[in-house]
């Protein structure tokens, strides 16, 4: 089965700065897939690059099927969707509406019979759906300043399921968001995932990613350190080694009361 | 010769680039002062020289000598100055800079119906303050005060210059408009320098105002429309730059000036025996666009505390059940008013449908234009030249006009693909200017100064023309079967711009006016969304256009002019400029309109003193009621209907951003999961 994505070298530079480079990624059908790293990591830059926000070198393979030429409309119609860590929503539209536009296209015919015969868009049971599946009904025509941090980071995840795309790009879904929203979030996600719907995750909050992920990624300066399960994650001393700041050699992993530290931290999410 | 000839026109044109120059400089004035792109400087300019003109020839019986009202004069434009940030700049502060430059457009408007309420709109000769003398130069012998304007600018220009580098004033200013959270934490107080740099820019138009006496009689449009070529020297200016503008505004005024000798050369194209016209407004149209283009990219933005954006778009809830409820009462008022009314109704009904055009351009879509009536134009004239020159009546000579507006509305929409909202409305507003000029003045293509015919309109040899012989209960012409037909054509109009807002087309137009890169991120191809919009907007001006052309039975350049458009988007910003309903009632009051005439028939008031009030009615309707008063009234129930600033606690990437031209954004914030402490 092809992988649901599949990045290889990536490389992205902003003037002298090497934001990415060389960064090999795959998403495989029905996988969560986790991406972490510190502060300036690159990951942002890696959805960029994905979704064709940034100008970046390598190969982005959608289902197969080299997207890397493409502006960003096209590879959202080829089914890649995205959020925002900053959520940005349409503030001028309805929460509906904001799922609409995301819902489909529409055809020269059918914009034609919307103006001219006002025939309603048909856009609109998906959107119920999607709202749905995210426990979000009876917002639908709110507008989205209207509602709490942790409801619009809902409706940015609910507008990329509108689309019904074949991989998921979700950046910093649990920015912002309390303990207890966090781990329903995750609930959701990995329900989301296990519905058929090959995710990336990017987030902070450890304990969600160690938490539900199948496989983690990890960059640190625009690298890729450590890939595998969440175990493996958990010990690789680089990893922890870019997390807090000490070269590898210093820190023994499982050993160091940093490290046990950290692996308290990571255990105490996996119990979620 | 001929070298020589040239040169001695380019010196002849410093005195009017000098001119443009000193504009110029008031709009990078306001721009450093408080991001305003301010389009009223020329008018703050003719204020200015007005005063000058009545103090200087005694128009209030007391003449003063020319240097006290020199000095007098520069007071004047110091109150003007202090004036315009009370009332204009402080109060739209935290507003989006289209609706600051909407509200310059209201000054703009004001002032200039101010004067000709006052002063009339005759030109009047006024004493220069420069020496009237006259120098040698290389042989060619030219008026001495064409250098002095340009020397007396390149000192200010040179002054300002210096004091923005090197004093604390300057350095101030900078760091306000860098990051005005970060300026006010470190004691500077934003207001302060933003009223300097108002004061600062009135001082520089009053300096305009008196040097224009020298080359210019006073009257109400001339400086006004200086405002054009000084935004495109301003531009070259990346708006911040102060030589860079002067240069840019001094070669300006040289160029116009040598087009006008090679106007009188043999090979130069003529039209009805003249020198073809409008070529040195094409010329400020160019430099302007080649500014945006290469320059205005690099315009530095403002660091606001708040951005706050257009009002909502309000989705129209039942489009039909609101036309069956007016449309009937419209329909009876034109067959039973009277002919004066029954005029007003029918031109209300005709700017409407504009104004509805550029409700879906700025209210939708996002992107303030200012060539829709010239595109109107465009159609107007297609009307009657397919039948002069081709004896193609309607509807395909109305059908043609209309097709071909669209076309060229989608034309210009691709300078819009680049720049941003409002850069787009400086450079429209050129396009306008050169519309006018270049081809509706234009003998052969256009109307000359006579105007050219446009028939009545007719189907099947009925004839539904302002002249036809049915004249209802009112009696007298325009016929109630012509009123008819606009108030069809506006009901057509008005339900398809109400159908758009709920059409995904339409939600798309919003999601992009929103938020283009998340858009993108939604698979809205965002250019092919916002050159659909701009033909669609273009197309409905086209209609108005026909309908305009054959309201007058004859067409002329001067129902097109840039500061009818400027109007037209003043009147729809008091009544609402994302909604149906704000577009019609913008027509209902628009000068000319049902309401005009009203104010005309009743109390004796003229048009003027309709746009007198409209400039101070857009600063307040900005303020206080954003989304204007008709939008309101049919909307207004919901609690919110302007969108909140985002309660994000991280704060928020400017939205609307376009696709692809920043990189990252944003660096990830906190570092959130491991702060341990290391247990002792």
């Amino acid at each position: 089965m092809t992988a649901a994505l599949e990045a290889v070298g990536i490389s992205v530079s902003f003037g002298a700065v090497r934001a990415l480079q060389d960064v090999d990624l795959a998403v495989d059908q029905g996988k969560l897939v986790g991406l972490i790293g510190p502060n300036g990591a690159g990951k942002t830059t890696f959805v960029d690059a994905i979704t064709g926000f940034v100008q970046a070198s390598g190969s982005v393979r959608l289902e197969g099927r080299e997207i890397s030429s493409l502006p960003p409309h096209r590879r959202s119609h080829l089914g890649l969707a995205r959020t925002w860590q900053t959520i940005e929503l349409f503030d001028d539209l309805t929460v509906r509406e904001n799922l609409a536009v995301a819902g489909g296209r529409p055809s020269l015919p059918s914009s034609f019979a919307e103006i001219v015969f006002g025939r309603q868009p048909r856009a609109e049971r998906l959107a119920e759906e999607v709202l749905g599946l995210l426990d979000l009904e009876g917002i639908a025509e709110e507008m989205p300043s209207d509602l709490s941090q942790g409801r619009r980071k809902l409706v940015g995840i609910a507008r990329a399921l509108a689309g019904k795309p074949s991989l998921l790009l979700l950046d910093e879904p649990a920015a912002g968001l309390d303990t207890n929203e966090s781990r329903d979030l995750g609930r959701r996600l990995r329900r989301i995932v296990d519905g058929g719907l090959p995710t990336l995750l990017i987030d902070h909050d450890m304990g969600l990613v160690l938490g539900i992920c199948d496989e983690i990624y990890v960059l640190d300066f625009g690298k890729l350190i450590a890939r595998g399960t969440p175990e493996e994650v958990r010990r690789h001393p680089d990893v922890l080694a870019a997390y807090l700041g000490k070269s590898a050699a210093e820190v023994e992993p499982g050993a160091s009361k940093v490290g046990a530290a950290w692996a308290a931290v990571a255990e105490g999410a996996a119990e979620q | 010769m001929l070298a020589e000839q040239i040169f001695a026109y380019a010196i002849l044109g410093l005195g009017s680039g000098a001119l443009f120059a000193g504009t110029g400089l008031g709009v990078v004035l306001s721009y450093r002062g408080s991001g305003v792109i301010n389009l009223a400087t020329g008018a703050i300019a003719m204020l200015s020289g007005y005063c000058y003109w009545a103090l200087a020839t005694g128009e209030f019986g007391v003449t003063f000598a020319t240097p006290l009202a020199v000095v007098l004069t520069l007071l004047f434009s110091v109150v003007l100055g202090v004036a315009f940030e009370l009332g204009v700049v402080r109060p739209l502060r935290r507003q989006p800079p289209l609706a600051k430059l909407v509200a310059t457009l209201g000054v703009l408007l004001s002032a200039q119906a101010a004067i000709v309420l006052a002063f009339g709109d005759t030109a009047h000769p006024q004493p220069s303050i420069l020496p009237g003398g006259v120098v040698t130069l290389f042989g060619v012998t030219i008026p001495d005060y064409d250098i002095w304007m340009a020397a007396i600018v390149l000192a200010v220009t040179l002054l300002l210059a210096a004091g923005y580098r090197w004093t604390r004033f300057g350095l101030g200013t900078r760091a306000a408009a860098e990051n005005e959270a970060y300026a006010t934490l470190f004691g500077l107080s934003p207001n302060r320098y933003s009223m300097g740099n108002t004061v600062l820019m009135a001082l520089a138009m009053g300096l305009v105002g008196l040097l224009a006496a020298s080359i210019n009689e006073v009257d109400p449009i001339t400086l006004v429309l200086y405002i054009v070529p000084a935004l495109a020297a301003a531009m070259f200016g990346r708006l911040t730059g102060f030589t860079t503008t002067y240069v840019a505004g001094l070669v300006i005024g040289m160029a116009e000036s040598v087009l006008v000798f090679l106007g009188g050369q043999s090979w130069f194209p003529t039209s009805n025996g003249g020198p073809l016209p409008g070529v040195d407004e094409l010329l400020v149209l160019v430099v302007l666009v080649v500014a945006t283009f290469f320059r205005a990219g690099k315009i530095p933005s403002r660091g606001d505390i708040v951005e706050r954006r257009l009002p909502r778009a309000p989705r129209p809830v039942a489009p039909l059940r609101t036309a069956a409820i007016f449309v009937p009462i419209a329909a009876v008022a034109m067959w039973a008013l009277p002919f004066g009314f029954r005029e007003g109704l029918i031109t209300s009904c005709i700017f409407a449908i504009s104004l509805l055009s550029l409700v879906v351009v700025t209210g939708y879509l996002g992107q303030l234009s200012l060539v829709q009536l010239g595109l109107a134009g465009v159609a107007g004239f297609l009307v009657s030249h397919l039948f002069t020159n081709f004896g193609i009546g309607f509807p395909w000579a109305a059908i043609v006009g209309v097709l071909a507006a669209a076309a060229l509305g989608v034309g210009f929409g691709f300078p819009a693909l680049r720049v941003r909202g409002v850069q787009l409305a400086v450079v429209t507003l050129a396009a306008t200017v050169a519309l006018e000029t270049f081809w509706f003045s234009n003998g052969t293509w256009g109307a000359g100064v006579l105007g050219a015919p446009v028939p009545a309109p007719s189907l099947f040899g009925f004839s539904f023309g302002t002249n036809a012989s049915f004249h209802g209960l009112g009696g007298g012409e325009p016929s109630p079967l012509f009123g008819w037909f606009c108030l069809i054509v506006l009901t057509v109009v008005a339900l398809l711009v109400a159908n758009l807002r709920r059409s995904r087309l339409g939600q798309q137009m919003l999601a992009v006016r929103a938020n283009e890169r998340a858009a993108a991120a939604s698979g809205v191809n965002v250019r092919n969304v916002k050159l659909t919009g701009f033909g669609i907007a273009a197309g409905i001006a086209g209609v108005c256009g026909v309908l305009l052309s054959y309201s007058y039975g004859s067409i002329t350049a001067s129902s097109f002019s840039a500061l009818i458009a400027v109007a037209l988007v003043a009147f729809v910003y008091i009544t609402g400029i994302t909604s149906v309903p704000g577009g019609i009632f913008g027509g209902v009051i628009y000068v000319g309109g049902l309401f005009a005439y009203a104010l005309l028939d009743w109390f004796g008031l003229q048009g003027n003193w309709l746009n007198l009030a409209v400039g101070f009615l857009v600063v307040m309707s900005l303020v206080s009621r954003p989304e204007g008063g008709a939008t309101f009234l049919f909307y207004g129930k919901r609690p919110s209907l302007w969108p909140r600033a985002s309660k994000d606690p991280q704060g928020k990437m400017p939205a609307g951003g376009v696709v692809n031209d920043e990189g990252e954004q944003q660096m990830e914030r906190s570092l959130a999961p491991v702060e341990v402490e290391v247990p002792s």
